[in-house]
């Protein structure tokens, strides 16, 4: 039996003029949690949406459990949380469960799984009577209901208070304890530290990096430094510490992996150094940032 | 970890069957839909068919907007079920994860169509519980049976032009545009109003909407229409209804959505073989020979025949439309010494006994016609109480037995003639009709002391059915005795 549940093999995508994905492989494997990191526009959903069978590739090959996603059989082994989608609101979260349920061939049994998951107390709810969290709590049960070998999570804890998610992300270990794959794409650096087994970041229709996380974390050491100072940001720009470096108004936005020695320097330059923040720089930004180096790199 | 497990075809068929009960309830739940559906045909037909139909003692009013209003019931939950809802959930991400989820194929479409049907199954029921109850329309239970897979079936060309508008405009601009479709169509359909008061312009443009085919289905059921032509309507709503649908597939896989699954070709292969069984179900059983139509049709007209003011007996069902007219203008000039007319029967006079009224009217051949012709035909007779309508006069039946005949008159233009009498005011009459038996034509003339001419353009008459002309009589309705001399007419 294969060991690669579903795969992206030198795939192009294009939406007119824009490449969403030029060239781009991936695999999730057996028992895995991958997380699909990258900014905004990286391809991430159109990866996604391949994968779902939702589009069709321009070139290259899509295959769900070695068959194309377009295939109902391949689809009833897969869950699927979307990011954007209105459920009918006069249905009760039992009565969504139920329904999505009878699509699979052995799903789990809806009243263990609202307990599993503690809707309980809504499970006879009308769905458009719930939070926010609430929603995204029954979604998630949508893509838990048929017993699936590979889930898809797409941003799962937007809107869940600290509690939920702590109790989402119990679940989701469980499930993977239990052999479930999973993909994941999300914003939450936490999210995906918190759970992945592996991290594929993707920038501008590429794979830029995947490892495990330990090894992604090596290129988010990066940090933003953000501050006012009157010094030339010509000067600045030249110091070896600083990676980059723009301006936001009166403000120096830069990108270091020395933000220590970095800050020593521009008290002894400027003493009158104002309203400084130090931020580790997001994931997506840091990858941004790489992609751009990896593009220089391409170009010289 | 388990490989595949196979979709067990139980299940399959549950799944089928759990994706039409959720689609119902979701439109059962949902009063911005259910209850304009469910009600305003019920409501309608009360207010026009029960207040001022039947209760004013028109029974032929019960009668017959109780087919219309039934198709009107039948329009609402197919356009806006799958044109608002499909718009909405195309829209806001409902329909990508349900084809991102194995959801079995064309299970959405299949239960929003079922959807529709039940709605419209539950319209025709108060419809006919209302007819029979507070309209006194006296249905057989061979026609309600029709009735009901009429409408039913009906909403299926609808379901197929909603689902094509859902998958053109976006959510929120669906309901005003789909009213914008409905609304009109209804009334250019002749659902609200008879086609026949409706310029002629209008009339003609009625064939274009497959309301106007469903009405003529169902007023042929309550013996309102011809049944000859059933089978033109029924391939007329079944090839809208697959248009319409090709189109809405069409579409929406261009944006993406495999409404019919992984392999559509599979599906729509199953589709034809269900709808070509549903037709044959409905030449054999529903819509029944030619005999059951008539029988209906008769047990319908008893009761329904006090609301028109026609002198001629009721008449139903006829040949599509009437035989060509002649060539010759001429119907009658009165100068060979009869009251023949080159084609057709005579002109003859008659009161309005056979309505059980006491009227009476008889005519002989005069000497000293208009423009010094030799004869004239002069009829007298009087107007008495005794009927609803009183009326006598002299008729024409342009074509046969006059339970049956129907002329073309289309070809022609001016019907004239010469007339002159007592000064009263008289009535020219064109009864025609078929498939629905239309209001009488009534124009008005004058017969002054001398002779005079009157003409009317034909073009300018749309109130009648040129196509299947009855009969043409000339009359008064006034009580009292009357005198009136007709001469040189034509229809030319």
């Amino acid at each position: 039996m294969s060991n690669t549940l579903a795969s992206l093999t030198g795939v192009r995508k294009r939406y007119g003029k824009i490449t969403a994905l030029d060239g781009f492989d991936l695999s999730v494997k057996r028992g895995e949690l991958l997380s699909l990191l990258g900014p905004n526009g990286a391809g991430k959903s159109t990866a996604i949406s391949l994968l779902l069978g939702l589009q069709s590739a321009d070139q290259g090959e899509v295959r769900l459990f070695d068959r194309p996603p377009q295939e109902i059989d391949a689809r009833r082994r897969i869950g699927v949380m979307m990011q954007e989608v209105a459920l009918p609101g006069v249905m009760t979260c039992r009565e969504l469960l139920e329904q999505v349920a009878g699509y699979y061939p052995l799903p789990y049994e809806v009243d263990a799984l609202i307990h599993r998951l503690a809707l309980g107390n809504i499970a006879s709810r009308r769905y458009d009577k719930l939070s926010g969290g609430q929603k995204r709590q029954v979604q998630f049960g949508l893509a838990l209901v048929g017993r699936p070998e590979l889930m898809f999570l797409d941003e799962p804890t937007v809107g869940l208070d600290v509690q939920a998610r702590e109790a989402l992300w119990r679940v989701i270990r469980e499930l993977l304890h239990e052999g479930c794959s999973i993909v994941l794409t999300t914003h939450y650096l936490e999210e995906a530290e918190a759970l992945a087994d592996r991290v594929a970041v993707m920038a501008r229709g590429k794979l830029v990096t995947s490892g495990s996380v330990d090894e992604i974390r090596a290129h988010v050491s990066r940090k933003q430094v953000s501050l006012v100072s009157k010094l030339s940001a010509d000067t600045v720009r030249g110091w070896p510490e600083v990676l980059s470096l723009a301006m936001e108004r009166d403000r120096m936005q830069i990108t270091t992996r020395a933000a220590e020695p970095l800050l020593q320097r521009l008290f002894r330059e400027d003493p009158q150094l104002a309203d400084i923040e130090v931020r580790r720089a997001g994931l997506a930004e840091a990858f941004t940032e790489l992609t751009n180096e990896n593009t220089q790199e391409a170009r010289s | 970890m388990s490989t595949a497990t196979a979709m067990p075809a139980g299940r399959l068929w549950s799944a089928y069957f759990r994706e039409i009960r959720c689609e119902f309830l979701k439109s059962w739940r949902t009063p911005a839909f259910a209850v304009p559906t469910l009600f305003f045909p019920v409501m309608f037909y009360v207010l026009f068919g029960i207040f001022l139909g039947s209760m004013r003692g028109n029974a032929d009013q019960a009668l017959i907007t109780f087919a219309n209003f039934g198709v009107f019931g039948a329009m609402g939950p197919g356009l806006f079920g799958f044109g608002v809802s499909l718009a909405i959930e195309r829209e806001q991400g409902l329909l990508t994860l349900k084809q991102a989820l194995p959801q079995p194929p064309g299970a959405y479409l299949l239960a929003r169509a079922c959807m529709a049907m039940l709605f419209v199954a539950v319209i025709s029921v108060l419809l006919t519980v209302m007819a029979v109850t507070l309209g006194e329309v006296p249905l057989t239970f061979g026609q309600m049976t029709q009735l009901f897979f009429i409408d039913t079936l009906g909403a299926l060309p609808f379901c197929a032009i909603g689902m094509y508008m859902g998958s053109l405009v976006s959510g929120q601009a669906s309901p005003a545009i789909i009213n914008f479709v409905f609304l009109p169509m209804a009334f250019l359909s002749g659902l609200f109003i008879p086609l026949q008061v409706m310029p002629v312009m209008l009339q003609k443009l009625a064939p274009v909407f497959p309301a106007y085919h469903q009405s003529q289905l169902a007023l042929a059921t309550v013996g309102r229409g011809n049944a000859d032509d059933a089978g033109m309507h029924v391939a007329v709503l079944a090839g809208v209804t697959l248009l319409f649908f090709l189109l809405a597939v069409k579409r929406m896989h261009g944006s993406g959505f495999r409404l019919l699954g992984a392999h559509p070709k599979r599906a729509l292969g199953t589709a034809a073989v269900v709808a070509a069984g549903l037709v044959a179900l409905s030449f054999s059983g529903v819509f029944g020979g030619k005999s059951t139509e008539s029988e209906d049709a008769n047990a319908a007209t008893g009761a329904g025949s006090a609301a028109t003011d026609t002198p001629a007996p009721s008449v139903e069902a006829g040949p599509p439309a009437g035989v060509p007219a002649p060539p010759e203008g001429l119907i009658a000039n009165f100068d060979a010494g009869s009251a023949q007319s080159p084609y057709g029967i005579g002109i003859q006079a008659n009161g309005d006994q056979f309505q059980g009224g006491k009227s009476t009217a008889s005519q002989q051949l005069v000497e000293g016609g208009a423009n010094g012709s030799k004869g004239a035909l002069e009829i007298t007779g009087e107007v008495r109480p005794g009927t609803q309508y009183p009326s006598a006069g002299a008729f024409f039946f342009p074509e046969g037995p006059p339970t049956e005949g129907l002329m073309d008159y289309t070809k022609k233009k001016t019907l004239s003639f010469y007339a002159r009498g007592d000064g009263k005011q008289y009535t020219v009459l064109v009864l025609s009709g078929t498939p629905v038996r239309m209001p009488p034509l009534m124009l008005g003339f004058t017969a002054s002391p001398e002779w005079q001419k009157h003409e009317f353009q034909i073009e300018n008459l749309g109130a009648a059915d040129w196509q299947r002309v009855r009969l043409i009589g000339w009359m008064q309705t006034t009580q009292g005795a009357f005198q009136f001399q007709l001469d040189d007419i034509r229809l030319e």
